[in-house]
């Protein structure tokens, strides 16, 4: 099998049948736990998808999977075959979830290109042990099934030929098979029964070659040996007995008399074998349909799967596409000639790439349904082992996002529905005397707004304590401003802070000294912010917004000096020029400026990143109004280049590593071949307070 | 080149067999996901060979090979299956399949039954 071993499509195709096996089911376990027993139709699908794990798994060698694999498709042949009536559902959801946690473990490994070799025996065990509990309990020892085939069938006489004994050949053929054909007793069935036919008698030693599969090691020790009358001659015979698959020896040899045939003249009846009536199943157009519902497997042709490295690569080459469009458009050479078929042509690029660029980004879209279905699991183990009951509802899981985003966000949300029902659900039977409803809620909820997608973690728990987390906050000297002065949402945010979560909250699931930072570092790193709401008594919710895409944005670009920077126009208000006299100055020297009555901070970039310019003076530059998380701020720079969009790169590592420079949120190229900064509002308006 | 139609409800074994099989000079003329959508096949691209795997949703492999050989009593169907499935790789060849290959497959066998099937 090395050699299919090697093909990297058969190990894609492996990874992602088996992922997709994996998780129908997991959900398959979930759903079926809320209902309390295992259908006959849950059963026969689990133990398909295990049928099909095992298989694929041995081809790829990754035997510990496929041993695995195996003893629950064992198990669970026993509960399709017998049904038995005492079982102890919850133990074998928690088997069956340990299997798929541990099979995902080792795809992961795959995945990753590490060597699979985490040891299954005791997880294999285990549900040996479980299977034998289950015999036990339901009384049932064993029984060898029966093959359909009578026992008697290792001799046959056909009915009708017997009289027509003239012509007749008697032959006595010893077969070998192949080494390492496997199943060598079911091969020798097969020429039997394609010799049925033709023949008039036969016989064959071992006898027991349907019902005794150890008759194997005879088959292969001293061959198959086969006695049949035939009207046929040595080289028609011989010629049949070639087509044999495997066949490593023949012997053939025509018998005078039928000495040798006495032998099994014991019982002188004439068996007559029928082959069992076929039953043709109707195709149950009904079954077919909703069958067709059930398998995700089911290959649609019109869809294809595709290697996400090569959908980032398409996704760099569009950026720089973008990039090179500006490069010719804007190029300095053209300024003040008068062209315009140039500008047609251009125009009709333009509207090409932004097209392709779309397409681009709705390909790499995905739905947030997956991640959300994994919740399921979560809300299931904690409420087992926590003793709570919980609810998970979900909302608007079809709301789509970028992969790349996908990844970070997985994470952050398994921590925070953790979170929401470790700490913010109450123990049920406090619930009953607070007189909320018995099963506490936790709602996942995602949507559109703008350029940014909201994804809400709710909880209908006891809420945030104001005073415990300034409590927290002081001790871990983590105000910067005095408690009266912080508004709620301020007070909230604190638990957003490193260093907040303190090792006297762990537990099993959360809080394993990973705090909500963590979750606010992830959310961060791919652009995204993180707010709070709560209402003691009433519950709490987390906000995450995550922008719909990472890698092209619509932007404003600016200079300051020589500088360009480029601010995301989605955070742009307004941009004027300033008259003097609204200018204000408190008395530390912070400068302010009126628009409409409301005073606004003034950043000046130039004296923020140190940059020599000539404007300095607020009247001859221009300052752009932006706001995010509810705070504006006025940027002063020295004039508006004009909107592009542009094409995020991240700063290269030797800038990060020499010195955090804050308020950057990556850097693009422009069309005329300088690098502009992009700017990081959210950044900014923090660091300005 | 001997037509084949490959039945397997797991898209890897399919995979599995068509690379294999097409680069032993066999064409795959359709791929089936369960026993159902493999008698359709059938009937459409009347295809040399069929590999059939047992276990499937919706029509089972034993049912689809009876549904094929009713059709086309001349049908040479050959069975897929897993070591421990004995009983059932009995029951196909009493039910008319011609032979059967084991997975986890080498590829020498897959082709030396095939090949064989095909020219018989």
């Amino acid at each position: 099998m090395s050699e299919l071993y090697a093909n990297e499509p058969m190990m894609d195709m492996y990874i992602f049948e088996t992922t997709q096996n994996i998780e129908q089911l997991e959900t398959c376990i979930l759903d079926t736990e809320k209902a309390g027993y295992y259908s006959q139709n849950v059963v026969n699908e689990i133990f398909r998808i295990m049928h099909t794990i095992k298989g694929s798994s041995a081809m790829m060698l990754f035997n510990n999977i496929s041993m695995l694999a195996h003893t629950v498709e064992d198990l669970f042949y026993f509960l399709r075959e017998h049904k038995p009536e005492q079982i102890d559902y919850s133990t074998l959801s928690d088997l069956v979830l340990e299997v798929v946690d541990f099979i995902k473990g080792e795809l992961d490994k795959i995945t990753q290109g590490d060597k699979v070799n985490r040891d299954s025996t005791i997880l294999s065990s285990k549900i040996k042990d479980y299977l034998e509990e289950l015999k036990q309990q339901n009384a049932i020892t064993e029984l060898i099934e029966k093959p359909v085939i009578e026992k008697q069938s290792h001799y046959y006489i056909a009915q009708d030929k017997t009289e027509n004994k003239i012509n007749l050949h008697m032959y006595k053929a010893i077969i070998f098979f192949d080494d390492g054909c496997e199943m060598e007793n079911i091969r020798a069935y097969t020429i039997t029964h394609h010799l049925r036919d033709m023949a008039d008698e036969i016989y064959y030693l071992p006898q027991d070659i349907i019902e005794n599969d150890e008759s194997i090691h005879l088959i292969r020790e001293e061959g198959f040996q086969l006695y049949v009358k035939i009207n046929k001659t040595y080289n028609e015979m011989f010629e049949f007995l070639k087509q044999t698959i495997f066949l490593k020896d023949l012997e053939l040899i025509e018998l005078d008399n039928d000495e040798e045939f006495k032998q099994f003249y014991k019982p002188i009846k004439k068996i007559i074998l029928d082959t069992p009536p076929v039953m043709i199943p109707k195709i149950n157009n009904q079954n077919y349909q909703e069958g067709k519902e059930q398998t995700i497997t089911s290959s649609n042709q019109s869809i294809i799967s595709v290697n996400v490295a090569k959908l980032d690569k398409l996704m760099d080459l569009v950026g720089e596409m973008v990039i090179a469009e500006a490069m010719v458009t804007q190029n300095p050479d053209l300024k003040g000639l008068t062209i315009v078929n140039f500008h047609k042509a251009a125009r009709q690029l333009h509207k090409i790439t932004t097209e392709l660029q779309d397409m681009v980004m709705a390909i790499r879209m995905v739905p947030l349904s997956t991640t959300f279905h994994k919740m399921h699991r979560i809300v299931r183990d904690m409420s087992k082992k926590l003793g709570k009951e919980v609810k998970l509802e979900l909302i608007g899981e079809e709301t789509e996002v970028d992969k790349n985003i996908i990844e970070h966000i997985s994470d952050p949300l398994m921590h925070l529905v953790r979170n929401a029902i470790d700490h913010g659900l109450e123990a049920t039977k406090d619930r009953v005397t607070l007189e909320k409803p018995k099963i506490g809620k936790v709602t996942l909820e995602a949507r559109n707004a703008g350029s940014d997608v909201l994804i809400l973690v709710k909880d209908d728990g006891k809420g945030l304590n104001k005073q415990k987390i300034l409590d927290r906050a002081r001790e871990n000297d983590l105000l910067i401003k005095t408690e009266n002065e912080m508004t709620d949402k301020e007070i909230y945010n604190l638990i957003l802070l490193p260093g907040f979560s303190t090792k006297e909250a762990v537990s099993e699931y959360s809080g394993r000294g990973v705090g909500m930072d963590v979750v606010t570092n992830n959310i961060e790193a791919v652009g995204g912010s993180v707010s709070i709401d709560s209402e003691e008594g009433i519950g709490t919710t987390i906000t995450l917004k995550i922008p719909l895409t990472l890698a092209i944005i619509d932007g404003m670009n600016i200079s300051v000096g020589k500088s360009r920077y480029t601010i995301p126009t989605t955070t742009i208000k307004e941009s004027f020029r300033p008259k003097e006299n609204d200018l204000i100055k408190d008395p530390d020297g912070n400068e302010m400026i009126m628009v409409r009555g409301q005073c606004f901070p003034i950043l000046r970039l130039h004296e923020l990143y140190k940059v020599k310019t000539e404007v300095t003076d607020f009247t001859q530059g221009i300052l752009i109004m932006v706001e995010q998380d509810e705070k504006t701020l006025c940027i002063f720079a020295d004039m508006l280049l004009g909107q592009q969009q542009v094409v995020v790169k991240t700063l290269p590592s030797y800038i990060k590593s020499t010195r955090k420079i804050q308020g950057l949120a990556g850097c693009t190229l422009l069309g005329d071949g300088n690098i502009s900064l992009i700017l990081d509002i959210g950044g900014l308006v923090n660091l300005n307070g | 080149m001997p037509k084949v139609l490959v039945v397997d409800d797991a898209a890897f074994m399919r995979l599995a067999l068509k690379t294999i099989l097409e680069r032993n000079g066999f064409q795959i003329v359709g791929e089936a996901e369960n026993g159902a959508v493999a008698l359709k096949m059938y009937q459409e691209y009347k295809p040399d060979l069929v590999t059939m795997d047992i276990t499937m949703p919706v029509l089972d492999g034993i049912q689809s090979l009876k549904a094929i050989r009713q059709y086309d009593p001349k049908a040479k169907v050959i069975i897929v299956s897993a070591m421990g499935q004995e009983g059932m790789i009995k029951e196909a060849i009493a039910s008319g399949a011609k032979s059967f290959i084991i997975k986890p497959f080498k590829e020498g066998h897959v082709i030396e039954t095939l090949t064989k099937i095909a020219t018989a």
